[in-house]
């Protein structure tokens, strides 16, 4: 009876495997004839709501679906949905000439009416958007013709251009899909004018973006991009293996769970190739200058804890390799941050002396510091959810402790780290700046702003003549001057050592070795699918 | 036996409102304002003072706490749960949708469970301190005592990466439900089929087994009736095993992208998603306290005295 029973076992389980293994298999792994015209990639979020004119939807997602006036590229700004532009002398007045042939999804035409109602919608909720300084300064709003469109500002501002070619909010939906005559309340559908139409969305398992046929750029190669949602990083990896997924990118998180090694292996099975874009952003750990009553006040210590930062081996150890040395708050190769700045490169005696001399005395046999009786002792916040930032942080809690600094680590959630940021309750915490196409306008104007670097600026002896500086690159209209206030403002923040980088972050991407057409675009959220090609 | 029925009911109320004020109140000890939760959430990019007042006075957040609970719990009996900080959507439309795709997995799981767990402790209790025994045993204590995402990643590797028979995630067809059904399977049966084996065994030597041998019934029909009673002490053991899968399949559903609870509750609790965890939380306790009173009454209804205990 035991060997029945057992038997009847093992038939019960080979017959539950068989008749899974017949159910029909509408997922499974693409043939490799189709599979030329079609790209599964993984993210670990869902897209979500892909309201354009909101900040829930994923970048990547709605940077296929909806497109913008103009266009950011490495040569400056180009022309997109518009073919051409004025301003006006006065900077005030932007008109802009629009594209002809362009349709959105739904078959609505796209014109001046159309971006007048889109940037109306935008406006109208107004409080979410402040971070966007041209949402302050859009004083009135005409459609001239059918395809002329002219945008008046309160004063010249100008990034303008540069902020309507960002992938949300100032980007165009049908208005046949809002909702209560705008966009604040949501939409009924997700129609864009861009090279990809959303045809499918299982929340939570993944979207289906077709090529859009009658694209006015021509239909994207890759007829079929789908979204994955695979939360875990070792998940995404084995269903690469597979090829159930075969394209992979560092969004916001997304391939950043995934093992530097583990991509390499990929890699070495010559069925893969992998793309890095050049520096996206800076990783830093910022200063609290405003903050009296500690030792971070004060510009020597924030310059000893610079020159105590190895950063190569953070590089070359803790990030393999994949992030490079940052010495500047910006890489070179971002707008107007090309200055001539002192290099502080590692060097441990160079700190000890900066401290002698600014009274930081070590006792004999002391470990840590003193002045006027108080230790050197400092608190760094980092995010518990990023494991590179706590070994970052050990790592460099160990080298400061050889110039007598005692650093003490907590780890927190990101949002209390931002509400620390916004209010000041910091002495030194991770952060990064806001990326290319942002910057270096974002992050100086964050500078400013009490819910960023308010804090981290105030306390510095120049910080009066920063802000006014802040103020006029904004209005400033003529290249030359506008280099010289940025060069002016770089150097102040650098000598005073507020913010000290430490690695530069890009895109990287995992993707089948026949692919071709892969390049990035001014930011690190999301990629150019429709120039992708398979051969 | 309807008044008992009548009264377990009535006893969970208070168990049932306690649990939704501790998870309020849980929730609402957390150092983090959620105003900024909210507007992180949504990632708006600069948060202003004038923002957060307006998102305050939208939420009901200005309120004082006791009425912001009790106009929660209100709202929760009528089914709605809020609008999820996130997505802006409503709490049910996605905890729905979660909730079942968790309880296709948790109902297959649980049928084999019981199924494998009734198998082999039965054949383990028939050959007590065998080889047959002591293998069961052995290789089920090996299994459950292995963590179930690497059980999971190695299945995952050798099933779907080297043999290429099953897909490595998601819920796309039936195919997808054997690794995580095997997984959740080897975790919990390994455990239930102990009870099984040692409620068998302490049955066999029960006088009634005794005397039916004598009496010369045949081994067959000794068994089911040992088996019968058996099954009476494992079916509140059972009846708890569907709430306890479905609150622990966060890590399955995880490894195998399971759009499901598991995957739901460590999204929303990552970026601090309030509305859904007290959502989860509440929508979990009620399944627990109700499977908790339907197998105490089906306990109840198999053994008359229990009732008078009430």
């Amino acid at each position: 009876m035991t060997r029945k029973t057992i038997g009847l076992l093992m038939a019960l389980m080979v017959s539950i495997v068989l008749l899974a293994a017949c159910g029909n298999d509408k997922a499974e792994t693409t043939s490799p004839a189709d599979q030329r015209k079609e790209l599964v990639y993984a993210t670990s979020k869902d897209i979500n709501d892909m309201n354009p004119h909101l900040y829930t939807g994923s970048l990547p997602a709605q940077g296929m679906v909806y497109e913008s006036l103009v266009e950011n590229t490495e040569d400056g700004i180009k022309p997109l949905l518009a073919e051409s532009w004025k301003v006006s002398d006065d900077g005030k007045i932007y008109t802009f000439h629009l594209r002809k042939d362009v349709k959105f999804h739904d078959g609505e035409p796209f014109n001046a009416e159309a971006v007048k109602k889109n940037i109306e919608a935008v406006q109208s909720n107004a409080s979410k958007h402040t971070w966007i300084k041209l949402s302050t300064k859009i004083a009135s709003l005409q459609a001239i013709d059918e395809y002329t469109f002219e945008l008046v500002l309160s004063e010249p501002y100008y990034p303008t251009l540069l902020e309507l070619s960002m992938t949300r909010p100032y980007v165009f939906i049908s208005p046949k899909d809002f909702m209560n005559g705008g966009t604040k309340d949501g939409v009924n559908g997700y129609d864009g004018t861009g090279p990809y139409k959303l045809t499918e969305h299982k929340s939570d398992q993944y979207a289906v973006f077709e090529a859009n046929e009658n694209y006015w750029g021509g239909a994207p190669k890759v007829s079929k991009v789908t979204a994955k949602v695979l939360p875990a990083g070792e998940t995404t990896l084995l269903a690469l293996q597979k090829g159930e997924v075969d394209f992979i990118f560092t969004d916001d998180r997304g391939a950043d769970s995934i093992d530097v090694e583990a991509m390499n292996k990929l890699v070495e099975t010559g069925e893969y190739q992998l793309v890095r874009s050049k520096a996206m952003n800076t990783k830093m750990i910022v200063a609290n200058s405003s903050q009296a009553d500690s030792p971070i006040h004060k510009t020597a210590v924030r310059e000893a804890i610079w020159y105590s930062i190895d950063r190569e081996t953070i590089s070359k150890q803790i990030f393999n390799g994949t992030e490079t040395e940052a010495d500047t708050l910006f890489s070179s190769n971002v707008n107007y941050a090309n200055v001539a700045l002192k290099k502080r490169g590692y060097d441990l005696e160079k700190a000890k002396e900066i401290l002698e001399e600014a009274g930081w005395k070590l006792e004999k046999g002391g470990e840590v510091r003193i002045k006027d009786g108080s230790k050197l002792m400092i608190k760094l916040y980092y995010d518990v959810n990023s494991s590179s930032q706590k070994t970052q942080a050990e790592f460099i809690q160990s080298t400061v402790k050889k110039i007598g600094i005692e650093l003490k680590l907590v780890g927190e959630e990101s949002s209390s780290i931002a509400n620390r940021r916004s209010t000041g309750d910091y002495e030194l915490l991770f952060n990064q700046t806001w990326g290319l196409a942002y910057d270096p306008q974002s992050t100086i104007a964050a500078f400013t702003s009490e819910s960023a670097y308010l804090h981290t600026t105030k306390g510095i002896a120049k910080a009066n003549e920063l802000y006014e500086k802040i103020n006029q690159v904004m209005v400033t209209m003529e290249e030359a001057g506008r280099k010289s206030l940025y060069a002016d403002i770089l150097t102040i923040v650098h000598d005073e050592a507020v913010f000290i980088p430490i690695t530069n972050g890009n895109v990287t991407v995992v993707a089948p070795e026949n692919l071709h057409g892969i390049s990035f675009k001014q930011t690190q959220y999301e990629l150019p699918f429709e120039r992708l090609y398979f051969e | 036996m309807s008044s008992y029925i009548l009264k377990r009911i009535l006893m969970s109320i208070p168990l049932l409102i306690t649990i939704s004020f501790i998870t309020f109140v849980f929730i609402n000890l957390s150092p983090i304002d959620p105003v900024e939760v909210v507007l992180h959430a949504q990632g708006v990019p600069n948060i202003t003072a004038e923002l957060i007042a307006e998102t305050k006075a939208m939420l009901g957040m200005n309120q004082p706490f006791m009425l912001r609970y009790l106009n929660w719990l209100v709202a929760c009996l009528q089914f709605d749960f809020g609008h999820s900080y996130v997505t802006g959507k409503p709490v049910w439309s996605l905890l729905g949708p979660a909730f079942l795709n968790t309880l296709k997995l948790t109902s297959v799981s649980v049928i084999a469970i019981i199924a494998l767990s009734v198998v082999l402790g039965v054949i383990s209790a028939w050959r007590e301190g065998k080889m047959m025994d002591k293998s069961i045993r052995g290789v089920s204590f090996f299994l459950t005592s292995m963590p179930s995402y690497w059980l999971a990643a190695l299945m995952v590797w050798f099933l779907s990466v080297k043999l290429d028979l099953l897909p490595t995630s998601g819920m796309d067809s039936l195919k997808s439900y054997v690794l995580p059904v095997v997984v959740i399977t080897i975790s919990f049966a390994g455990v239930y089929f102990r009870i099984v084996r040692s409620s068998m065994i302490s049955n066999m030597n029960e006088d009634y087994v005794l005397y039916g041998r004598a009496c010369g019934l045949p081994e067959r029909k000794i068994t089911l009736h040992i088996l019968r009673n058996s099954l009476q002490v494992a079916i509140s053991v059972f009846g708890m095993a569907i709430p306890i899968i479905l609150g622990s399949t966060v890590v399955v559903e995880n490894i195998f992208a399971w759009p499901g609870l598991g995957t739901l509750s460590v999204k929303s609790i990552l970026s601090r998603d309030f509305p859904i965890i007290q959502a989860y939380v509440l929508v979990l306790a009620v399944t627990f306290v109700l499977f908790n009173t339907v197998s105490d009454i089906l306990n109840a209804a198999m053994n008359p005295k229990l009732r008078k205990d009430l």
